[in-house]
């Protein structure tokens, strides 16, 4: 018996880090998952961590052609969707004088254009007192060195929660965000290796609970704002360490 | 139901409304609970609603001295620090005496920041404290004047307090409720303007209805024992109205 027996959920970006880390909770709670990702093989990974309650699909979210193939996809499968999770995304660490217009085209493809159309397409699937929850980021509300883009998609982010909010609430879809400071990953190793120790350092050493926080701190945060929370919507919840908020 | 067995709860506020809620939730999966109120009729219900485990303490708030004592020698220890209490009610600012002033700003922010002073000791690292603020302290709502500056004290504190205990190993956050039919108001209006207030917020309301207190609930009981890498921030359970 677990909190979310029959409950459906869709996650983006579910195939590692902070997205499987939910797909895990959800999974252990009862909930069947369906998560997606770009690389196959981190795909097979996820499949075989999550085990039969969990489907891996591969599906890029920058590609409208592809949400909308992942719509049919989550409808054959699911008929029906009670947590939207729009996790996929990417990170940008370019100073600004060297930002390129193809970098900040991807970083908004992937971090904005395509979780709105996520909602746009699966919006129609989702059962009334369902709830999505965006994965925005503490960097929209500061000014880190180097992450203009990625921050700016980020905000952007965090405006749709409200915005969609208003808009689906009155099909009773509640859309929250989750916003994680900086969680044990694995991602900054991956996209910046000659500058992650250096990152890891100074973000500990800011941080007023002097640590990094574990993607498992960060499922429950999810799982509550897409099941939990039934009078919560619009809001950005902060998983952080208190990074901003002290 | 969630398993809090062998967890401490210090509810204060916790004999109606958010606080009872609350106090139910977690006595009904095995907590431990101290509430405090000052209503007679409320006192006698939340014995009655709670599990025989469950204490209930009729102190005032500002008896902050005792209200530790009595955790302490209850407890030994407090996991949940959740602090509740509050009073509503104000009038325009023209009207507000001093009196009316004193008497909110003692109850909403002068009793908490005393009672978290005096439960520190208590506190092992893991705990967490909880405040109820209100959507209030970021809006400009007329005849709130005071409730919504005690409120914004309160929210500032959770702040400061959270930097100051985080390396105590101890979290602090709030939550911060919009329009919830609980009863208080009309306890410090009448009983017409009490339900002529509660209309308009919930025709304006993004979800065109009142909280109920244990969705309250369910927010205090995430930041209490699931936040683990959230201090200092305020969670907002209102509807959506703050927020769109």
């Amino acid at each position: 018996m677990g909190r979310y027996d029959g409950k459906t959920a869709v996650i983006t970006g579910g195939s590692s880090g902070l997205g499987l880390a939910a797909a895990r909770h959800l999974v252990d709670e009862g909930a069947r998952v369906l998560v997606t990702g770009r690389t196959q093989e981190t795909l097979d990974d996820a499949a075989a961590q999550l085990g039969g309650r969990a489907i891996a699909v591969r599906s890029d979210t920058s590609s409208l052609t592809e949400i909308d193939t992942l719509a049919e996809r989550v409808r054959a499968e699911f008929g029906t969707v009670d947590a939207l999770v729009v996790n996929a995304g990417i990170g940008s660490f370019d100073p600004f004088d060297e930002v390129t217009e193809r970098t900040f085209d991807d970083v908004f493809a992937i971090n904005t254009k395509g979780p709105f159309f996520t909602v746009q397409k699966l919006a129609p699937l989702m059962t009334e007192g369902s709830g999505v929850v965006l994965t925005t980021s503490t960097a929209n509300q500061t000014g880190w060195d180097a992450l203009s883009v990625y921050s700016a998609s980020k905000a952007a982010l965090r405006s749709m929660a409200r915005t969609l909010s208003r808009e689906l609430l009155p099909r009773g879809i509640r859309v929250n965000a989750v916003s994680p400071g900086s969680i044990d990953t694995g991602k900054l190793e991956k996209e910046v290796p000659e500058r992650a120790a250096e990152l890891k350092a100074a973000f500990t050493a800011s941080n007023p609970m002097q640590r990094f926080g574990q993607p498992s701190e960060f499922a429950p945060a999810v799982a509550f704002l897409a099941f939990d929370a039934t009078f919560v919507a619009g809001i950005e919840l902060v998983v952080d360490g208190g990074d901003s908020q002290l | 139901m969630s398993n809090y067995e062998g967890k401490r709860v210090v509810v204060t506020g916790g004999t109606s409304g958010i606080g009872l809620a609350t106090a139910k939730l977690l006595d009904a999966g095995g907590a431990r609970v101290l509430v405090t109120g000052r209503t007679p009729a409320s006192l006698t219900a939340a014995a009655a609603a709670l599990g025989p485990r469950a204490l209930v303490d009729d102190r005032d708030v500002a008896d902050v001295d005792g209200l530790a004592e009595h955790a302490a020698a209850a407890f030994g220890g407090v996991d949940l620090l959740m602090l509740n209490a509050g009073a509503t009610g104000g009038a325009a600012i023209e009207d507000t005496t001093g009196e009316q002033y004193d008497d909110l700003f003692a109850v909403n922010t002068r009793a908490p920041f005393f009672t978290v002073q005096r439960f520190v000791p208590l506190l092992p690292p893991g705990s967490a404290v909880v405040l109820t603020t209100s959507i209030a302290n970021r809006k400009g709502i007329p005849g709130t004047s005071v409730y919504s500056a005690t409120k914004a004290a309160l929210r500032s504190m959770t702040r400061t307090f959270a930097a100051e205990l985080v390396d105590r190993g101890i979290r602090v956050n709030a939550v911060s409720p919009g329009p919830v039919d609980t009863g208080i108001l009309e306890r410090s209006m009448p009983a017409e303007a009490a339900s002529e207030f509660l209309a308009a917020q919930r025709a304006v309301n993004p979800m065109r209805r009142l909280g109920e207190p244990e969705e309250i609930a369910k927010a205090i009981i995430f930041l209490a024992f699931d936040a683990t890498y959230t201090t200092g921030a305020e969670l907002t359970v209102d509807g959506g109205a703050s927020q769109l």
